[in-house]
């Protein structure tokens, strides 16, 4: 069998004298979609920021695709095949949609820091980038900067910048957040697509999304894991009932 | 013996008067984050303004006035200016103040002429107050110091005690969180810039006789009183203190102990050709370069500089 | 938080997406107004402002890597102009001794000498963003400073090294000596290093480079260093910045502590911005211009300095973008065909703007007429009339122009704003 794409080992971390997460294990195994939910303050944000490089763990590790990337830089991580996207949009504002896009793809093509080849001169990932655009449906926005777009269009740009890599693991934090009812859906059958032979982590406070997507979930609550596995199982554990789902229970039965 | 006394006198009312400079740009800088290049443009105006008041009505009417002028002149800015460029970000406001100290660069000499103007100690602390192992010491020098100490005294019970005090310190970490609870954080923010230029306008009408009041007072002290800040760590005032006196020490000692930096490095085991180019430098050559060398080691290794609140 | 990547209207957003025939025409028009431009302005005064300003070209570009494409504000520019034109004069001093050696490649050793000059700098600034790197390179330009004073043996202490550019071996007949020869070579020089940079601007380091300006943390979370990017960017500056100093080099024959020192680097960062930062051509706008006005008003009035400081203070308080900013925000409305509609606005605010600025300029000129009073002068002329500037009712007219100008100003300025803006909202509808 082979390896977790993501596997978390007992991760501990607290700011000051508070704790925020506890002992934290996880494993994802590869080519699974998986769903992280809890109340807020559960640390899901922060578990996040730990496994993408944001933050320094306290203790333990974390392996991706059987190695082990504890306390490396984001920068390392993402080389790695571990793409994130943020809850709070983090777009390049001036940069025109087309560009925001090329910057989050020319590590998987191959372009390094060069100042001497022309970054036109990249064919397969302006394919890429236009595919992209139309996928995510800003083709006719392509010139125009960021951040003048519409929130929703920066939503759907946000997701975008993390699935045009080409990373084999990709972390969505809230991807539908903000987003009406019509743009949760597109972006839901986006996803759908877009994770087809990739393993996708995603924290989501929408349930629907969370069960029409989800191959196994985690509940996170007070900075524990809760409870783990396949959606029914989830839906049925009597704790995640107590500890997190409460009023929200109707949505499951 | 007499030689570190010196050292130790006259670092001590260079480090006082770099502190009272700084104090007012710590504050600035610590809330606003606003590194404001003129701050030492505002110390000048203060000699200035200190100068033409007094030849007109004496030293210590234009102790009160000249600060007050420049604390509203810095309130003005703040609210015309800096607050018109805050949208922009950062960089915007920095550039402001570039401009500004710029134009009262040119101004300054403008107004007053190119050269350095006769602002005198006053006579009445122009005495001798003590001698100490054949030093005669100056009395207004010990003023200095009095009004330095006073107002690292005042600052500091005002930012502990009272209630305005609690919302900057407030604010010196957590600006969000402060204007989340309703406090008019624009209003300090005016409150707080128009202060801490009305400290270097104060700085620069005791500092100004002392030194000299020259059109180029400005340019020369301006970083100087950045290393300081930074050094000291942005937003705290304990720590634009020590990090002044440092500063003040090592320039003093430096232009003092004169000696060619082959024999000093050879002293402590770092043999360095006597007639080569770097052999014959001596320390006062080197010690303009020290607080600067000071600013990028602090920034570059260890951006919370000695007490900071705030790394950037 | 949304309003992060909320974007000032005045910021120009569209990154040089020229087609090729539109770069290929604007490089040509480039090209030819550089070579015919001395045949316009034959006089030796006319021939050195052209030298100048080739020379301030390649600065403020290389200065506007930094600033403009990554959002780096370098104090200590003239560092690396500086240090690359020192360079240049020492071998410079060797071709002179009998080097064979072609004087036109000199400014490679500018090059090398700002390059090497960028490195240590570079390395402890661009750990760094934002103002903790200004402050740096603050820090830097001032111990540089103090370094060139401190060793007399390679900087000339206050004389300065020079040289002679025409002392070395006469290459097909030119020996450089001439003015018309030597802004050929600075011209020269100019397009090929302005091309270079452009050229960058459109390589995957350029676009990196915009890319950590505007969000260096998601950088690092698409597989870039951000801080290495910033490093990488700011060699390059240094290395262009030092080519334009050894073209400084070439031209006066001299070089001084002053080369290196906060002025010139203030100078680079005036005329850039008022250039405009957010455009490739901004900064090369930005230096002819300064350096003709700073020639022009030069013979005229003692105030240019306090003029280019007040520019850039209404710059950066009205028009970020510059003059390059100002052109692009209109440009498009204007080729909409709705530049009509913000014609009534403007033709009112022009005048009170006029006004402001006579009553500025009367202000600024009166005061330096009473300076020169002081200094023994009899009376000053002033706009052709003879001023009295020791009568304080002289003053009033200035003054009450300022005041009225102000004024109206502000009572006009925010229509004109929204005249445009609506047209431009109109023109970002209508063309989308």
């Amino acid at each position: 069998m082979s390896a977790p794409a993501l596997s978390l080992r007992g991760l501990h971390k607290s700011f000051g004298a508070t704790s925020i997460l506890r002992d934290v294990s996880l494993d994802i195994p590869a080519g699974t979609r998986h769903a992280i939910i809890g109340p807020n303050g559960a640390g899901k944000s922060t578990l996040f920021h730990l496994i993408t490089g944001r933050l320094r763990l306290d203790r333990g590790s974390v392996w991706l695709a059987g190695d082990d990337i504890t306390g490396q830089s984001p920068h390392a991580i993402f080389r790695r095949g571990l793409a994130r996207s943020f809850q709070v949009t983090s777009l390049f504002p001036r940069l025109s949609v087309f560009e925001n896009l090329r910057i989050a793809g020319m590590r998987a093509a191959g372009c390094g820091h060069a100042f001497w080849r022309r970054i036109d001169g990249f064919r397969d990932l302006t394919a890429r980038i236009e595919e992209m655009l139309a996928l995510l449906d800003l083709g006719p926005r392509r010139d125009v900067a960021a951040g003048a777009l519409a929130y929703a269009e920066q939503r759907a740009l946000e997701i975008g910048l993390a699935l045009v890599g080409g990373a084999h693991t990709i972390l969505l934090d809230e991807p539908t957040a903000g987003m009406s009812r019509a743009e949760t859906e597109r972006a839901v059958a986006l996803l759908r697509r877009l994770s087809a032979g990739r393993t996708l982590v995603m924290i989501e406070h929408d349930l629907s999304v969370v069960f029409d997507l989800a191959d196994a979930i985690t509940v996170l609550a007070d900075g524990g894991v809760v409870a783990s596995g396949p959606p029914e199982a989830v839906r049925g554990d009597a704790r995640v009932r107590a500890a997190y789902l409460g009023a929200a229970a109707e949505v499951l039965t | 013996m007499q030689e570190i006394l010196l050292i130790l006198l006259n670092g001590l009312v260079y480090g006082l008067l770099l502190f009272m400079l700084s104090s007012g740009l710590t504050l600035i800088v610590g809330m606003m984050g606003v590194l404001n290049f003129a701050h030492a443009s505002f110390y000048m105006l203060g000699a200035y303004f200190a100068y033409t008041v007094s030849v007109g009505i004496g030293f210590w009417p234009a102790l009160v006035i000249a600060p007050l002028l420049v604390g509203v002149l810095g309130v003005a800015v703040e609210r015309y200016g800096l607050r018109a460029v805050h949208h922009h970000g950062k960089l915007a406001e920095l550039l402001f103040t570039v401009g500004l100290a710029f134009v009262i660069g040119e101004v300054v000499p403008l107004v007053w002429g190119r050269t350095a103007v006769p602002y005198r100690v006053p006579a009445a602390l122009d005495v001798p107050a003590f001698a100490l192992g054949g030093i005669q010491y100056q009395a207004y020098r010990l003023f200095m110091m009095a009004v330095s100490v006073a107002i690292f005294a005042g600052l500091y019970a005002a930012l502990a005690r009272t209630r305005l005090g609690l919302v900057i310190r407030a604010a010196l970490t957590h600006p969000e969180m402060v204007a989340m609870l309703g406090h008019n954080v624009p209003r300090v923010f005016t409150l707080v810039f128009g202060a801490g230029c009305a400290l270097a306008g104060l700085a620069g009408v005791i500092g100004g006789n002392v030194f000299t009041t020259t059109p180029g007072m400005a340019e020369s002290l301006g970083p100087i009183v950045f290393a300081v800040v930074i050094m000291g760590g942005l937003g705290s005032i304990p720590g634009a203190l020590i990090a002044s006196l440092v500063i003040g020490f090592i320039q003093t000692a430096s232009v003092t102990l004169d000696a060619p930096l082959g024999t000093v490095l050879g002293r402590i085991g770092l043999p360095l050709d006597p007639h080569g180019a770097l052999g014959q430098l001596t320390i006062a050559h080197a010690a303009p370069a020290v607080p600067y060398l000071l600013l990028v080691l602090m920034l570059a290794l260890n951006p919370r500089g000695l007490m900071g609140a705030r790394a950037d | 938080m949304p309003g992060e990547t909320q974007l000032p209207a005045s910021v120009s957003v569209r990154p040089a997406r020229w087609s090729g025939r539109g770069a290929i025409l604007s490089w040509g028009i480039a090209i030819v107004i550089a070579l015919i431009a001395p045949h316009l302005m034959a006089s030796g005064f006319g021939l050195s402002l052209l030298c100048r300003m080739a020379i301030a070209i390649v600065f403020a570009l290389s200065f506007n890597m930094l600033l403009g494409q990554g959002g780096m504000l370098d104090f200590g520019h003239a560092v690396f102009f500086g240090l690359g034109g020192f360079a240049t004069m020492h071998l410079l001093k060797l071709v002179d001794a009998g080097l064979v050696l072609p004087v036109v490649i000199l400014p490679l050793a500018g090059a090398l000498g700002g390059g090497l000059a960028a490195l240590p700098a570079g390395w402890l600034a661009t750990r760094r963003e934002g103002t903790s790197f200004a402050m740096i390179t603050l820090g830097i330009a001032e111990l540089a400073v103090a370094l060139v004073v401190m060793i007399p043996q390679w900087f000339g202490g206050e004389e300065g090294v020079s040289g002679d550019r025409s002392g070395g071996v006469a290459l097909f007949g030119f020996d450089f000596g001439s003015a018309l020869q030597i802004y050929y070579v600075l011209a020269a020089w100019a397009v090929i290093a302005a091309a270079l940079m452009w050229g960058v601007t459109r390589t995957p380091l350029g676009r990196l480079g915009n890319a950590v300006r505007d969000n260096p943390l998601r950088v690092d979370f698409l597989g870039y260093d951000p801080a290495r990017i910033r490093f990488l960017t700011f060699l390059l500056a240094g290395i262009f910045a030092g080519v334009a100093g050894g073209m400084q080099a070439l031209n006066d024959e001299i070089m001084t502590v002053s080369n290196i020192g906060s002025a010139a680097s203030g100078a680079v960062l005036l005329m850039t911005y008022i250039g405009g930062v957010g455009t490739f051509s901004g900064p090369v706008i930005g230096a002819v211009l300064v350096t003709l006005l700073q020639v022009a008003l030069g013979t005229v009035t003692d105030a240019w300095q306090l003029y280019s400081g007040l520019i850039f203070i209404v710059m950066v308080l009205w028009a970020p973008g510059g003059i390059s900013g100002i052109v692009q925000s209109h440009a498009p409305i204007l080729r909409a065909g709705r530049g009509a509609r913000l014609l009534g606005p403007y033709l009112a605010l022009a005048p009170a703007m006029l006004l402001t600025l006579a009553g500025t300029v009367g202000l600024a000129e009166l005061a330096y007429r009473l300076q020169a009073v002081r200094g023994g002068a009899k009376a000053g002329r002033l706009f052709g009339l003879t001023v009295t500037p020791t009568d304080p009712w002289q003053w009033l007219i200035p003054l009450a122009l300022f005041i009225l100008g102000a004024v109206l100003v502000h009572r006009l300025a925010p229509p004109a704003r929204a005249a445009w803006q609506d047209a431009a909202a109109q023109t970002a509808r209508g063309g989308a």
